[in-house]
């Protein structure tokens, strides 16, 4: 086998675009089902058929979400360009969760304002630490003269 | 481009970076999974690349790459030679006469390596062929020093006899 070939079959697994499909899959899940819950706790009177499918749409997003999460930590582990890039794409779902809890909770109780707020300063972390890490690295590759 | 600096760039997800990373460590790699296994066997190096590529983002010591990536080699390695590792090690023999490693030839070694145990064959393998330190040795095989150095002892003994069995003279 040529190192040629190798990185033919390696080739899925180097991809930019197929781990950044699986980050995506995997914020767009999060932010389905926690969309999906804030509708459900803040819905007065919904009738149980409408519960038990919301849970069942929670049920998916959260599934899709796990499955997003464990390809880009156990299977494709982001490169710290992915990371940044995945980070950002965390910051955007953060954002169409809080619009849309917003929009769509006839009231907007405190709890919510706390979860949209935790919820954002974790992903405007997360991007703050993949830039961080990014930096160092790129600090390093100039001292190592690349 | 050093070692590091590659490894730094693929960490930075350069993928020319990885194919440069391939292109100087793959021949290793395919040699070192040969030599231990008796035999090519290019799924084992396939495992050996697709454990790298998950492990690189996490990798903290970009300039310790080479006994990273053997301890990976060596674990694919031992997968396939379950049996061969479950055998219980002997017990440490003393220091050879330099007779025993006056016998250790580069050509030599690599063409009786297959008669040795796994671990005695790993050892010697990093040792000699991979012109590895004691100090990386253990840590790829994650033992001490002691143990590699009675590895490498009990190995000399070993390949030296098997040497004599085939006519070599010593």
């Amino acid at each position: 086998m040529t190192p040629e070939d190798l990185l033919g079959r390696l080739g899925t697994r180097l991809s930019l675009r197929r781990r950044m499909t699986y980050a995506g899959v995997g914020l767009t899940g999060l932010a389905g089902s926690a969309l999906i819950g804030v509708l459900w706790a803040t819905e007065p009177g919904l009738p149980a058929r409408t519960q038990a499918a919301f849970g069942v749409l929670v049920l998916i997003g959260l599934a899709w979400a796990t499955f997003g999460g464990w390809v880009v930590t156990r299977r494709m582990p982001l490169f710290a360009r992915d990371r940044v890039v995945a980070g950002w794409l965390g910051l955007i779902a953060w954002t169409i969760f809080a619009v849309g809890a917003v929009v769509i909770a006839p009231v907007v109780p405190t709890w919510l304002i706390v979860v949209v707020g935790a919820l954002g300063v974790v992903a405007a972390a997360n991007l703050g630490v993949a830039l961080r890490a990014r930096a160092a690295l790129l600090r390093r590759r100039a001292e190592l003269g690349g | 481009m050093s070692d590091e600096l590659m490894v730094v760039r693929c960490q930075l997800g350069e993928r020319d970076a990885f194919a440069e990373l391939v292109r100087a460590w793959h021949g290793r790699v395919e040699r070192y999974v040969a030599r231990m296994l008796g035999r090519r066997d290019d799924d084992v190096v396939q495992e050996v690349w697709l454990a790298v590529v998950r492990g690189l983002p996490k990798l903290r010591q970009p300039d310790r790459f080479g006994p990273w990536l053997y301890a990976i080699a060596r674990r694919a390695v031992m997968n396939r030679l379950r049996d061969a590792y479950a055998i219980p090690e002997p017990p440490p023999v003393d220091e050879l006469p330099d007779e025993a490693s006056a016998v250790v030839d580069r050509e030599l070694v690599a063409g009786a390596l297959a008669a040795l145990p796994a671990r005695e064959r790993e050892v010697l393998l990093l040792f000699h062929l991979e012109d590895l330190s004691l100090d990386v040795c253990a840590q790829i095989c994650a033992v001490p020093v002691g143990t590699v150095k009675s590895r490498l002892n009990r190995g000399r003994r070993l390949l030296r006899d098997e040497l004599l069995r085939k006519g070599y003279e010593a």
